[in-house]
């Protein structure tokens, strides 16, 4: 994969003639990288556009703001609403990845599955006013064997005979607080973060750094797995520094190619039989928004008007704990524990749907710049002086879809290749407002059940779950695609990431992502031999 | 705020040694750690000149707010004794100048490896092998805690009091377009 290639054009041996009809997958993350995967090994070839480059473990660095700048996507986007985000980092609504194997390389490995209410949010929550809330097509009972899978095939700690990770020193204070506050339901994961060799990975060496690519290679991603393997297969055209800008269809409203631009700005067009579109929640949208034409003028795949809109960002907050004792929580896995306690459905609390709370670390150098964003003076610096002594958890809870929350295109400011850049739009929901205060409470009794001298409450840092907004719907009027990820009005164009969740859940994302990547290649590689009802 | 001025050449100022001095104590009252010394807090001030290089606009904020911090000191800034030099940054603390400072001096200071060691963070480990064998569960002011879920309970999804639906029998049969039902919420008052 190292030879010399030509921009724009495959890194792996394998090509696929730009003028060949392809399944062309846009992406190389949760949804893109699986796919890819999948469908290779069924015999099928794949083309993969990603508009990263293509980073290898070599390549990362021990340092925060170094292996940000290495693999975030820091492309200029604006933002709008009353979220502080648009106060404190006004261009950058969001925490994913720019690279082969996106946002996996950077994700914390936490893998709880869905409930099975939480596929059916309208019918038990009820009506919430400003919500736009809606059943998914699909229940628990349709995706639980590729649960298994995805699971299996991550490698995530506590099931299916996996090893769980020890206990951190982060941990420790934990699951200690959780103990004596009364919660009963804390453990060191589910993690996809190998405890002992699995899969070809080897155990964790509890670096530490976990967020910025994780260099021992132990923590599951499609870069670690399912790129290399779709390329052995001999069937894997990937194409890194390859930005999609267009979806283009043909007279009967079926898309016919991609359009796309290399690293040096030239722009190529790849013929398609089917699209899988997997670029996240905020660029998923915005490819379909810029390739609307006089047949779709809302943008692509968009009669609904839903394009864009029910963005969810998950109900976040940090609660620090300052102790007496040293800590050190950098020292191991950044995210290695989780209590589910509060993870139920209990409208007693005051809000509707539930939440986990996890272990995190942050260096000194994204304490300071996250902490308390727009701070300084002594306060700010007692914050930083206790860092020896902090214990960290994160609350990760669903978010109630809105449709004003919504992923636009901002056609007053243009990016370096001059198309319009996504404006992210958010404002909170008094259920989400109730949820973060009630998690933050909840994670300064955790720490305080173990002597902490004071704690602190971080904001919810720029968005690393992007969710919604190409939801799927059982009515076309209702969402963006059906319950395979299938566009509503284009046949052959299917949406492989989180944009595709109807509602939230309280459940980190990526495991339902595979999962739901997994079937919907096994349904694309159906469709494709059988020719299927609705021709790809 | 400050102004653009009409030409070029009537904000090519150059810092001198005083504004550097300046700043590292506007550095050392914003951003106090007696446990850090010096060297972190001379280069996030050389990186905020250098950033102000950079920027016309930057240097003319930087030099016009170090000139109202004198004013404000009724001198010399670097003459204040904390307590004082805070309350006039304070003072400050909604302007442009104090903001770029502030930012350059978040996104610096403390991506400084000397500052690290200062408040106990190690930095790159990777390279020794990570924390494996280094002490990555050393705490031991605690008990050990479990690592698994209880094997003998079973966590609830919906608490007692959440009925997944409505109790009194089966989903009423939705509505149609032109025969609003019971659920229907568009009724208006019919008049003949």
């Amino acid at each position: 994969m190292t030879e010399q290639t030509r921009p724009g054009r495959s890194t792996t041996g394998y090509s696929v003639p730009v003028e060949e009809e392809a399944v062309v997958i846009i992406g190389s993350g949760a949804g893109g990288g699986t796919l890819a995967y999948e469908l290779t090994a069924r015999g099928i070839p794949v083309v993969v556009l990603e508009a990263g480059p293509h980073l290898t473990h070599e390549d990362y660095v021990n340092d925060e703001w170094e292996a940000f700048n290495q693999m975030a996507w820091l492309d200029p986007r604006t933002t709008s609403g009353s979220w502080r985000i648009a106060r404190d980092f006004p261009n950058l609504p969001a925490w994913i990845v720019k690279a082969v194997g996106g946002t996996t390389t950077h994700w914390s490995g936490a893998t709880p599955r869905f409930k099975a209410h939480e596929f059916k949010a309208r019918a038990t929550y009820g009506r919430i006013e400003g919500a736009n809330l809606l059943d998914w097509p699909i229940g628990l009972e349709e995706l639980a064997p590729y649960y298994d899978r995805a699971e299996k095939a991550m490698g995530s700690t506590h099931v299916h005979g996996r090893k769980p990770l020890p206990a951190n020193n982060n941990y420790k204070v934990f699951a200690a607080g959780a103990e004596r506050a009364g919660y009963r339901f804390y453990a060191t994961g589910p993690y996809a973060t190998n405890a002992e060799e699995y899969d070809g990975r080897p155990a964790s060496i509890q670096d530490g750094f976990n967020f910025q690519g994780d260099k021992n290679g132990s923590k599951w991603s499609t870069l670690v797995r399912e790129i290399p393997r779709a390329a052995a297969t001999g069937l894997l055209d990937l194409r890194p520094e390859s930005q999609a800008v267009q979806i283009t269809h043909d007279a009967e409203g079926r898309a016919d190619a991609v359009l796309y631009l290399d690293s040096e700005g030239n722009l190529h067009r790849q013929a398609a039989a089917t699209v899988c579109l997997a670029a996240n929640s905020v660029e998923t949208p915005r490819l379909l928004l810029l390739s609307g034409t006089p047949s779709f003028p809302q943008g692509l795949a968009n009669s609904s008007g839903q394009v864009g809109r029910n963005y969810m960002r998950h109900t976040t907050g940090t609660v620090w704990g300052h102790f007496e004792k040293p800590v050190r929580m950098y020292r191991g896995e950044t995210m290695a524990g989780m209590i589910a306690d509060e993870s139920l459905h209990d409208p007693d609390r005051g809000f509707a749907g539930g939440y986990y709370m996890e272990t995190i670390s942050l260096g000194p150098a994204f304490m300071a710049a996250f902490a308390d964003p727009g701070s300084w003076g002594p306060d700010f610096a007692a914050l930083l002086d206790r860092y020896l002594n902090t214990a960290g958890m994160w609350v990760v809870g669903e978010d109630m879809p809105q449709e004003t929350n919504r992923v636009s295109l901002n056609t007053t400011v243009k990016d370096e290749n001059g198309l319009p850049v996504p404006n992210v739009h958010f404002d909170d929901h008094p259920n989400d407002v109730a949820m973060r205060e009630h998690g933050y409470a909840s994670g300064e009794k955790v720490f305080g059940a173990v002597g902490a001298t004071s704690t602190h409450r971080t904001p919810p840092y720029p968005s690393t779950h992007n969710l919604g907004t190409a939801r799927m719907s059982e009515r076309p009027e209702d969402g963006v695609v059906d319950g395979w990820g299938r566009a509503h009005d284009v046949p052959n164009l299917f949406i492989s990431d989180g944009s595709v969740f109807t509602t939230g859940a309280a459940a980190n994302p990526t495991l339902t992502i595979v999962a739901l990547a997994i079937r919907q290649a096994e349904y694309i590689a159906d469709q494709l031999r059988s020719g299927g009802t609705r021709p790809l | 705020m400050v102004f653009p001025a009409k030409y070029p050449s009537l904000n090519a100022v150059q810092m001198t040694d005083e504004a550097r001095e300046t700043l590292i104590r506007v550095l050392r009252v914003a951003f106090p750690h007696t446990c850090v010394p010096d060297g972190p807090y001379e280069r996030t001030a050389d990186r905020i000149l250098t950033e102000a290089e950079a920027e016309t606009w930057f240097r003319v904020a930087l030099s016009q707010g170090l000139l109202s911090l004198n004013q404000l000191a009724g001198g010399d800034f670097r003459a204040l004794d904390d307590d004082a030099a805070l309350r006039t940054l304070r003072r400050v603390g909604g302007t442009e100048f104090f903001g770029f400072v502030r930012r350059t001096a978040v996104l610096n200071l403390y991506d400084d490896a000397e500052v690290w060691e200062a408040l106990g963070y190690e930095g790159a480990s990777f390279d020794q092998g990570g924390y494996l064998h280094r002490g990555f569960d050393d705490l031991d002011w605690l008990p050990e805690p479990r690592i698994e879920f209880p094997p003998d309970a079973v966590l609830p999804e919906i608490a007692a009091g959440a009925a997944p639906l409505p109790p009194g029998g089966p989903t009423p049969p939705a509505d149609s377009v032109n025969q609003p039902g019971a659920t229907a919420s568009d009724m208006e008052e019919v008049k003949k």
